[in-house]
């Protein structure tokens, strides 16, 4: 008992408490950080089709989830059935009780479509024009033979949909505009010559749907009948099918290729059926864009206050007081800059903007309401402490030798900061830099504030005149994953993408982490230091 | 020679010039970052300037009995018995053309017009009608003399009998198809109160009855529910009566204190204004208090000088004007403050504009006519009700709420800042209690006790952990985390207290192993020994947790909650919020105090452990007492970004501004506040200044716990220096 007591006093026990503790937040780490990516990179990959009888008739699907029996509760299997059109729900849960043997028919087939989810069912047959060509599974070969084809037909669709439409209407909504402008001086010359542009822009813009029209009717010649695992028939275009998965008839290497396929289209696609599903190009875009142009705008803005506190002013009370009150700036909630930028960056800054430059288009604002600009004005207010504090570290760690040096060569200051000590600074700007790009990637409150959608119609750079929008409001990642998760109609269908978009914000925030701890540590073993 | 002179005045001048551009530069970008928080509070503080008014102009107008002011402030329309309707420009005094028609000339009786421009007329030959008064105005037309008045004459049926006065009429808008509006007039007659329902589009006339009422009552004033079926009456003995007026049996009835003078209501048709014939000025509603109706007195307003003859409210938020022969107030019924006030020169009638920014007051002797203005953006706030506990219609008693929108016009906007301050506070101290204990005994273990290779292993993974976007610390917690904790919280809390008691079993087992071993696999590496036991103590708990609920709480631990606590069981609540803010602000605290920790001076420890103290003595005893300001100085950076954190609570938490500590429940801080409701706010409407006040709150706040912070480190340091 005494050696208890004795063990006691003397801690052994609390070092392995301490320890424990230690363990479990770094348990809480790599756990949250494999979770997301085993959920995220695991969506991709096929998963089996399962058929079990219910007596509710047979339910085929994908198992999504399982839950044990609890104290009321039976336990329970959550099939994801697909066919929102028909069964009006993508999940289904069914009482493990009733449910019989697991089948995995090798004819079932998940249809990945641009409306209304998944299909999950099995092929009948496949006509063209109403004539049936073939069916069975002879009609899936020839379905996934014409499918690289409609899928063309569908891109290019969705490209003059998205690219010559809009600017067609852009240009259109422009011509009114100076029309409008026009009116007031009633010069009935230009007056013409703007009402025939307009007519020949119309013109284009009329031929451009007739094309359209083809080709969607093009893209609706071909047919697949398809029927529900309960025996309900549903005729889909193969105009409208994105891809034909049957899961259970899969090799790995097959599998491997829809992997990749479908990691592809996430990554590199537009989003479709509002976020739900697709790509997330865009808000991958808008991310890289408005963190490139955020920090275009803070390194300088950092550097310059950096260089002023160290080389500059006069040391003393002052310019601690002012260096304090710079990194309390990276503690104040992000919010509070997301409602100053709101409050002046796009309602005073941006509605006097418009007022001068842009009355025209009045009311609607150009530069008045939330866009590119004004995020990464706020973004880059938000992580001009982080800049600071690291360039002033480096600055700090540049060897008095090396100015002395500089200076008894009759250098002067600029010349000497311009040549010594900057160059041997830079990794330590690099650092802030990127710490600063971190902490902008993966900020979401002051966005929400000052620009972010959940769809933007055009990307912040694209080719019309002056190619680079910074009014234009913009996709993020990390809005993306707030939206989808959680202003979604359809949450539960959207978690994946959900998990994937998660996944991709971490990955980034991390690597660039990675990358900047590994850089400070280098540059602090060279030339020592600490920072406490 | 001259070339490098040259050289070395262009060098010269380039560096006074970038000394120049620098410091200047850098002035600027510090004062401009620093100039946010002036810009913040400049947007904030309008919301306590004082109202503002001022005489605009006065006019010499004919007696009348009735006087509307429109909106612009640019017309009067006057109503007299003798030559009815009137209208004419101010302050000029040039008349305005007015449409013939309506009710035969001169008129019996009339009500002067209500705050929408409202009036009851009973014309020479007896019949009723009803005006609407607007100006139908050009669009973008100032000038008055364009504006032609409409006075939409509605009704013309004829009355058997003309009261003596109108007390109080109410359009009550008819519900479904076919019907049109119905009127309800209370009026006293020879023979006390009566009053009659009739439609304006009726063909024959209705019969006026007497409202049957407790004889000892005398009723001085009386006005119609906003539904039309109660009768609030005022009498001369001080009692406010709530009657049914077709069984004249009362409802519920309030001590006023002085006999009742006049009744109104402010906007909304809720809140029933009584003014009495000494001053007294109050506002009652009919509220549900243990599930009855009562009539119950809620806000009491400054007293004014001589009987108060009538009230108007405006038609935008809850001011009312009230009057005296001798003193006209503008008063706001949530804050219960005096916006305007202004004398008077005798009795008549006063008149509020429709956005209540115009006050127009006639003489009943003289005629004449005095304009006044009155500013005041922002009067639905104070400092009371951001801070205090207010009496709002519909409430049983005074209560901290905030609802800013409501789905009507006539919405009393709420905006007690407390529940916020109260949702941060909570969600804060259940971060801090999951995270403080966590990330200091962490850092302890790693300053102390882990051997080298380990900790730098462990700081970068949890600096990594710091820069976490929170967007995803929130989805998970909303998402994955809710839903299970909501399945298993029995388990989720049982499974600290079993790797406690799996960690301190464990150290007696691991002494008796042979030294070699220890030291081979042993001190400082006892984190990784642990992630098997924590994963034994998952299975663990997975066994014991349904026990526990099957035994303990019998059965389903929302029952047990329910009903041995009186909890209710939110899917997004406060542990929640407490695990994922907590886990945003571990690295923070950890790196901080782990800082502090590894930086006390070797002498002291080196001198503990020479005096035979063990490891764990030293750290426990000399390590943590000397680095313990770092410590604090680590949780109060971790407090400031709790409390602003946005993106976790705004999706792990149900975001119900609610007071209740249960960490069960949900709550609504100040920065996701800010997050979902300033998208919507208008731009420099009321929402927006208390948003923007809200904001240099947190700012303020964060700021002088990051200061603080900053010191405390700033004093370590130089004591560590100077051991």
């Amino acid at each position: 008992m005494s050696r208890l007591a004795e063990h006691f006093r003397r801690g052994g026990a609390f070092v392995w408490l301490s320890g424990t503790v230690l363990a479990f937040c770094l348990a809480m780490i790599l756990g949250l950080v494999g979770f997301i990516a085993a959920k995220g990179m695991g969506y991709f990959w096929p998963s089996p089709l399962v058929q079990v009888q219910t007596p509710e008739g047979p339910v085929l699907g994908e198992i999504t989830g399982r839950e044990p029996a609890r104290v009321e509760e039976p336990a329970k299997t959550q099939f994801r059935v697909g066919n929102r059109d028909i069964y009006g729900q993508d999940f289904r849960w069914v009482l493990s009780a009733g449910m019989g043997p697991l089948q995995y028919p090798k004819e079932a087939l998940l249809i990945e479509r641009l409306e209304y989810g998944p299909f999950i069912g099995r092929i009948v047959s496949l006509s063209h024009e109403g004539q049936q060509v073939a069916t069975g599974s002879s009609a899936l070969a020839e379905a996934e033979k014409r499918l690289p084809e409609t899928l063309r037909i569908w891109r290019t669709i969705h490209a003059i949909e998205k690219g010559q439409v809009g600017d067609l209407n852009r240009r259109i909504e422009r011509a009114r505009l100076s029309r409008k402008k026009q009116e007031s001086t009633a010069d009935p010359a230009a007056l013409q010559a703007l009402d025939a542009k307009a007519a020949a822009l119309q013109a284009t813009y009329d031929q451009l749907q007739t094309s359209l029209e083809q080709s969607r009717a093009q893209s609706k010649a071909w047919t697949l009948s398809l029927q529900t695992a309960d025996g309900q028939v549903k005729e889909l275009p193969l105009g409208s099918v994105v891809r034909l998965v049957p899961a259970n008839a899969m090799g790995r290497f097959d599998k491997l290729g829809v992997y990749l396929s479908r990691l592809w289209e996430f990554v590199a696609d537009d989003p479709r059926e509002s976020n739900t599903e697709g790509g997330i190009f865009p808000a991958i875009f808008g991310t890289v864009m408005m963190v490139l142009v955020m920090s275009v705008l803070v390194v300088p803005l950092g550097v310059i206050t950096a260089l002023y506190l160290r080389e500059y002013a006069k040391q003393g009370w002052m310019v601690r007081a002012v260096r304090v009150a710079v990194n309390n700036l990276a503690g104040v909630p992000s919010i509070v800059f997301g409602v100053f930028g709101l409050g002046f960056f796009v309602y005073a800054l941006g509605g006097t903007i418009d007022q001068l430059f842009f009355s025209d288009s009045l009311p609607t604002p150009t530069y008045g309401t939330g866009g590119i600009l004004w995020a990464s004005l706020t973004l880059a207010l938000l992580t001009v402490p982080v800049v600071v504090v690291a360039t002033e570290e480096a600055l700090g760690a540049v060897p008095r030798s090396l100015r002395e040096a500089s200076l008894a060569m009759g250098a002067t200051k600029w010349q000497t900061l311009w040549n010594i000590v900057i160059p041997s600074a830079t990794p330590g700007i690099l650092t802030g830099m990127i710490l600063a790009i971190a902490r902008g990637a993966g900020e979401v409150a002051p966005l929400m504030l000052t620009g972010v959608v959940k769809l933007a119609p055009s990307m912040p750079l694209d080719g019309t005149f002056p190619f680079f929008h910074l009014d234009r409001k913009f996709m993020h990642l990390g809005f993306h994953v707030y939206d989808v998760g959680f202003q979604s109609p359809n949450s539960e269908a959207a978690k994946p993408m959900v998990f994937m978009a998660s996944f991709l914000l971490l990955l980034v925030v991390i690597i660039l982490n990675l990358f900047a701890l590994n850089l400070r540590r280098k540059l602090r073993e060279r030339l020592g230091g600490s920072t406490f | 020679m001259s070339s490098i002179s040259s050289n070395q005045a262009r060098a010269k001048r380039m560096d006074r010039f970038m000394a120049a551009t620098i410091s200047g530069g850098g002035i600027l970008i510090i004062g401009s970052v620093l100039a946010m928080l002036l810009f913040i509070l400049k947007e904030a503080l309008p919301l306590f300037i004082p109202p503002l008014s001022r005489a605009v102009g006065t006019l010499q107008a004919p007696r009348s009995g009735g006087v509307w002011l429109d909106e612009s402030g640019k017309t009067v329309v006057l109503l007299s018995q003798s030559e009815g309707l009137k209208a004419m420009r101010f302050p000029g005094g040039s008349p305005l053309p007015i449409p013939t028609g309506g009710p035969v000339l001169p008129w019996r009786s009339f009500t002067p017009p209500n705050a929408r421009g409202e009036s009851l007329i009973i014309g020479a030959d007896g019949r009723l009608f009803l005006t609407h008064l607007t100006w139908v105005k050009p669009p973008g037309e100032n000038d008055p003399a364009q504006w032609t008045l409409d006075p939409q004459w509605q009704g013309g049926l004829l009355q058997p009998l003309v009261p003596s006065a109108i007390l109080h009429f109410r359009v009550m808008e008819a519900g479904g198809l076919g019907g049109g509006s119905t009127l309800r007039i209370v009026a006293s007659t020879s023979e006390g109160l009566s009053w009659v329902e009739t439609s304006l589009e009726a063909t024959h006339s209705v019969e006026w009855k007497k409202v049957p009422h407790d004889p000892s009552l005398h009723p001085t004033a009386a006005a119609w529910s906003s539904d039309g079926r109660n009768l609030f009456v005022g009498t001369r003995e001080g009692r406010l009566v709530d009657l049914d007026p077709e069984t004249g049996s009362a409802f519920s009835s309030s001590e006023f204190g002085e006999p009742v003078q006049s009744l109104g209501f402010a906007l909304g048709q809720s809140s029933l204004l009584v003014g009495g014939v000494n001053g007294k000025l109050a506002a009652y509603q009919r509220v549900r208090v243990n599930e009855v109706y009562q009539l119950q007195h809620f806000h009491d307003f400054p007293r004014l000088n001589g009987p108060v003859l009538g009230f108007q409210p405006s038609q935008r938020d809850k001011r009312f004007l009230a009057w005296t022969p001798v003193q006209a107030v503008v008063d706001h019924l949530t804050t219960e403050r005096r916006m305007f006030s202004a004398e008077l020169d005798g009795p008549g009638l006063a008149a509020l504009a429709p956005r209540g920014d115009l006050i127009l007051h006639a003489n009943d002797t003289t005629g004449s006519l005095r304009l006044w203005s009155l500013d005041a953006p922002h009067p639905e706030v104070s400092f009371g009700l951001l801070w205090g506990k207010t009496h709002y219609e519909g409430y049983g008693k005074s209560e901290y709420v905030w609802q800013s929108t409501g789905g009507t016009d006539d919405f009393e906007p709420k905006f007690s800042l407390v529940p916020l301050v109260f949702g941060t506070l909570k969600g804060t101290l259940y971060a801090m209690l999951f995270a403080f204990p966590l990330a200091v005994l962490g850092a302890l273990y790693t300053s102390q006790f882990a051997s080298p290779r380990l900790r730098n292993a462990i700081k970068p993974t949890v600096e990594i952990m710091a820069a976490l976007p929170s967007v995803v610390l929130g989805f998970l917690a909303g998402l994955v985390m809710a839903p299970l904790l909501e399945k298993m919280a029995v388990e989720v809390l049982v499974y600290p207290f079993t790797i406690l008691l799996l960690a301190l079993l464990i150290a007696p087992f691991w002494g008796r192993l042979p030294q070699t071993f220890r030291n081979a696999f042993g001190d400082g590496r006892e984190v990784l020994w642990m992630f098997p036991v924590l994963l034994a103590g998952l299975w663990l708990t997975s066994l014991a947790g349904p026990w526990i609920e099957r035994v303990l709480m019998g059965g389903s631990y929302r029952t047990w909650l329910q009903t041995a606590m009186g909890v209710t069981y939110d899917q997004r609540n406060s542990l929640v919020v407490g695990f994922a803010m907590g886990f945003a602000v571990i690295p923070i605290i950890f790196t901080i105090s782990e800082d502090a920790l590894s930086s006390v001076p070797r002498s002291l420890t080196s001198a503990s452990l020479a005096c035979g103290a063990s490891p764990w003595q030293t750290a426990w005893r000399v390590v943590l007492p000397t680095a313990s300001p770092g410590i604090f100085s680590a949780t109060m950076v971790g407090l400031g970004r709790a409390i602003g954190e946005t993106m976790i609570v705004l999706m792990a938490t149900g975001n119900t501004p609610i007071m209740d500590w249960s960490p069960f429940n949900g709550m609504r801080t100040l920065a996701a506040n800010i997050a979902v409701e300033i998208p919507e706010a208008p731009l420099h409407g009321t929402l927006y200044r208390v948003l923007f006040l809200a904001a240099f709150l947190l700012f303020i706040f964060t700021f002088i716990l990051n200061t603080v912070a900053e010191l405390v480190r700033q004093r370590l340091r130089r004591r560590y220096e100077s051991i």
